[in-house]
């Protein structure tokens, strides 16, 4: 039986497919393409099935794979229901500045080609070869830095996400304020404490990063399923077919996304971290789980409380300028399917799936 | 000096500051014509360099209206050779303060009270000057301290002067050169920024909305202004100290962690530029103070509001749409954000814009943009800009881009960074 290939080199992991004709989002060319009428990822002729070697080869090892549970998966807010709602009483700017932000946080996934990777040879004990991990920055990062946020004249998610934007809202009125909410309104900057300060900063960065994409990237099938019921809905949308297509192709281009990074920081769990000054080692999954536990606790639980309660307060003051804001107020409370995450603070998260 | 006389003698000095550096430059080329040699293939470096020195002496030495000008001259990269905007931005610096007797005088005018009726100290000696104003410490009678920022007393009559001296000087020139550069404009610019900046109050106002922008976050303090003792010339405000923010090794002695300045400040510079679309346009060294804040993290006292800005709605997502299709290489992108941003060629020609952000990617480090405008990169686009002259660059994007640079050379400084898209992510 041939073995399945697990060394490629950045150029296959780039490498395109030979679509039949481009995705245009409005007037603006997309990445992907069609083959037989069917959307197809970017650089995706080699990049799929290699991270499906890379998988499998896990999976025969006996390991685990680290993953974000669907119960931890906080819901978009407003969710469809309301959105609708408001959208019909002619409030559409919580839909069109959710659907800014989420295009200007893809469009900042393209820094993930600006993570600085550990030296894996000198800071793990066991051989990578034939690994994701040590195809990060052989063609992974590049090709969903690309991915996100366009290269040259192709858009990206950034430029689809728009693209659906303003096909489904008919080009609304962009909130001058997005920025300014997206950088955390009154916050500042503090300076990141280190979880161990034992092993290298690129180390401990890079496997925050990893995680940190990870869970965002996981998190974000939700928000597919909400944007693509709405904008895909014809009593609210201008163009239902075109908007929620779009928002699909996106869908089909993060599946790699969540699955390279999936094996990569499985694999990592599997093997031996060593310290700065090498005298001291700790187990990968010791250390991944701690940190993939601590973001995804903070990102499932406090964060999205807060985003929604600020969400909540903003639209209820957009309704009173509306006709009937009284009614309005009382029947989208009404629609809210409320959330709560389910997991006690004391409580140890689900973090692993035997299942490859 | 009488008024007539004073006015005669400033009028001559500019006037023959005006005719050398005309000399300086049409000499060379009259003889180069002569030789039957090209004027245009002659290195006009070191002729720049001689005549920025001189503007920049006559403007020390007769104050006023000029160092004004000499400042935007040395803001205004995309218009004058590197060699006028290096020695000419030298005028942001101290420049020599007036004795105390003159400005006493305004003082008292403004209050309407005799300085020790309002004041219980008042130094004589200026802390601080510039080219309409300086600054003395003083304390109020409640024992406060305060810093007191004094309008020169004979500045609106000087810039008059001057405005009138310039324009005729500049309608000469314009007849008796073939082909003249057109001054008009920047004196027009020149005579908006002086109506903003004489009246104080204004400056007020733009530190109270800046201080009101970040009333939630402890990050950026401006000091607060005793609003009953300010009026058109005076200001007096809180007497606030701190580290100015190049001074590293100051900075680690108080135990501040430097090693968050730069991203801290950039964060504060992208809420206002961005964000907030109102932004103190003049970041120079001089004007930001660091003192030390929760946990030894960096906080920044602004000074002097004198050129704070407003930007046209939408501005700031045009500069970060610029900054996104810049570090994607998207061209057209990168055109639909200039264009955005005002950006204008006379002759509808999209590829001298994209040449532009070209040659701006071109000079960066790593010959990506990574959300830094570094000067150098900065530069390469004025040196783009000048070259091009079909393309009219919005004065708001000027003054962005100097910011932006003005605080890389912090950063530099300080052996850091200024990345704008890393410091825009949520807090």
């Amino acid at each position: 039986m041939k073995s399945a290939q697990l060394e490629y080199s950045p150029e296959e992991l780039m490498s395109e497919d030979s679509y039949e004709s481009p995705l245009y989002g409005g007037d603006v060319l997309c990445h992907g393409g069609y083959i037989n009428d069917q959307y197809i990822s970017p650089r995706g002729k080699v990049r799929r099935p290699a991270i499906e070697a890379w998988r499998t080869r896990l999976t025969e090892e006996g390991q685990p794979l680290i993953h974000v549970p669907d119960a931890y998966v906080p819901p978009h807010y407003p969710n469809y229901e309301q959105a609708k709602y408001l959208m019909k009483e002619g409030l559409v700017q919580p839909v069109s500045r959710s659907l800014t932000t989420i295009s200007i946080l893809e469009g900042f996934g393209a820094r993930i080609r600006d993570v600085a990777l550990p030296d894996f040879d000198k800071e793990v004990v066991e051989d990578l070869s034939g690994t994701a991990l040590a195809h990060l920055d052989k063609g992974l990062f590049e090709a969903h830095a690309r991915d996100e946020a366009g290269h040259r004249d192709q858009g990206g998610h950034k430029q689809m996400w728009e693209a659906a934007r303003d096909v489904g809202l008919d080009k609304p009125n962009i909130p001058g304020d997005v920025l300014m909410r997206l950088m955390g309104g009154g916050t500042s900057n503090r300076k990141a404490e280190r979880i161990y300060p034992e092993l290298s900063a690129q180390m401990e960065q890079t496997i925050i990063s990893m995680a940190n994409i990870l869970v965002v990237e996981t998190f974000a099938e939700d928000v597919f399923a909400w944007a693509m019921e709405l904008l895909g809905d014809e009593e609210v949308s201008a163009d239902p077919k075109l908007a929620a297509h779009l928002v699909d192709c996106v869908r089909i281009d993060e599946k790699p996304h969540v699955d390279y990074l999936t094996v990569a920081l499985s694999e990592l769990r599997g093997r031996t971290l060593i310290s700065q000054d090498g005298k001291k080692t700790f187990e990968g999954s010791e250390v991944v789980d701690h940190i993939f536990s601590r973001l995804l606790r903070g990102s499932a639980s406090n964060r999205p409380k807060e985003a929604r309660e600020r969400l909540q307060q903003e639209i209820h003051g957009q309704i009173q300028d509306a006709r009937r804001a009284e009614k309005v107020s009382k029947h989208f409370e009404s629609l809210d399917s409320g959330w709560t995450f389910p997991v006690a603070k004391d409580e140890q998260l689900e973090i692993l799936t035997k299942a490859a | 000096m009488p008024k007539l006389l004073n006015r005669l003698h400033r009028a001559s000095r500019i006037g023959y500051t005006a005719l050398c550096v005309w000399l300086r430059y049409k000499g060379p080329q009259w003889w180069d014509r002569f030789r039957g040699n090209d004027p245009d293939a002659r290195d006009m470096r070191g002729i720049h360099q001689k005549n920025a020195d001189q503007v920049f002496n006559t403007a020390v030495a007769m104050r006023g209206m000029l160092i004004k000008m000499c400042q935007i001259v040395g803001t205004r990269s995309d218009v004058f050779p590197p060699e006028y905007v290096s020695t000419l931005s030298k005028c942001h610096d101290q420049m020599p303060a007036r004795a105390f007797d003159e400005v006493r005088d305004v003082v008292e005018s403004e209050l309407g009270k005799p300085i020790g009726e309002v004041f219980a100290e008042f130094s004589e000696t200026a802390i601080a000057s510039a080219s309409l104003a300086q600054v003395h410490k003083a304390k109020l009678q409640d024992g406060t301290t305060v810093a007191v920022k004094i309008q020169y007393p004979d500045i609106d009559h000087i810039i008059q002067t001057d405005l009138f001296s310039s324009r005729r000087i500049a309608a000469i020139y314009q007849r008796f050169d073939k082909n003249p550069m057109d001054f008009l404009p920047l004196l027009d610019e020149l005579q908006r920024h002086l109506r903003m900046e004489l009246d104080f109050r204004r400056e007020v106002e733009s530190g109270d909305k800046i201080r009101t922008l970040f009333e939630d976050d402890r990050i950026v303090h401006i000091p607060e202004f005793h609003h009953a003792l300010c009026s058109r010339r005076v200001i007096v405000m809180e007497f606030v100290e701190g580290i100015k923010v190049t001074e590293k090794d100051e900075i680690d002695a108080a135990g501040i962690d430097a090693s968050m300045l730069m991203p801290r400040l950039m964060r504060a510079f992208n809420k206002m530029i961005l964000a907030f679309g109102f932004f103190h346009a003049d970041p120079h060294p001089g004007n930001i103070l660091v003192t030390k804040g929760d946990g030894g993290s960096p906080e920044f006292i602004l000074l002097d509001f004198g050129l704070a800005k407003d930007l046209p709605d939408g501005f700031g997502m045009g500069i970060f749409e610029l900054m996104f299709s810049m570090m994607t290489f998207n061209e057209s992108a990168m055109l639909r954000a200039f264009k955005e941003l005002g950006f204008k060629t006379k002759n509808d020609d999209d590829n001298t814009l994209i040449h532009i952000a070209r040659r701006m990617v071109g000079r960066s480090d790593s010959g990506s943009f990574q959300g830094e405008f570094t000067e150098e990169m900065t530069d390469e686009m004025f040196d783009a800009i000048r070259e091009n002259p079909v393309v009219e660059v919005p004065t708001d994007f000027v003054l962005v881009a100097r910011a932006f640079s003005l605080l890389s050379g912090i950063a530099h400084t300080l052996g850091q960074s200024a990345n704008a898209l890393d410091a825009l992510g949520p807090g």
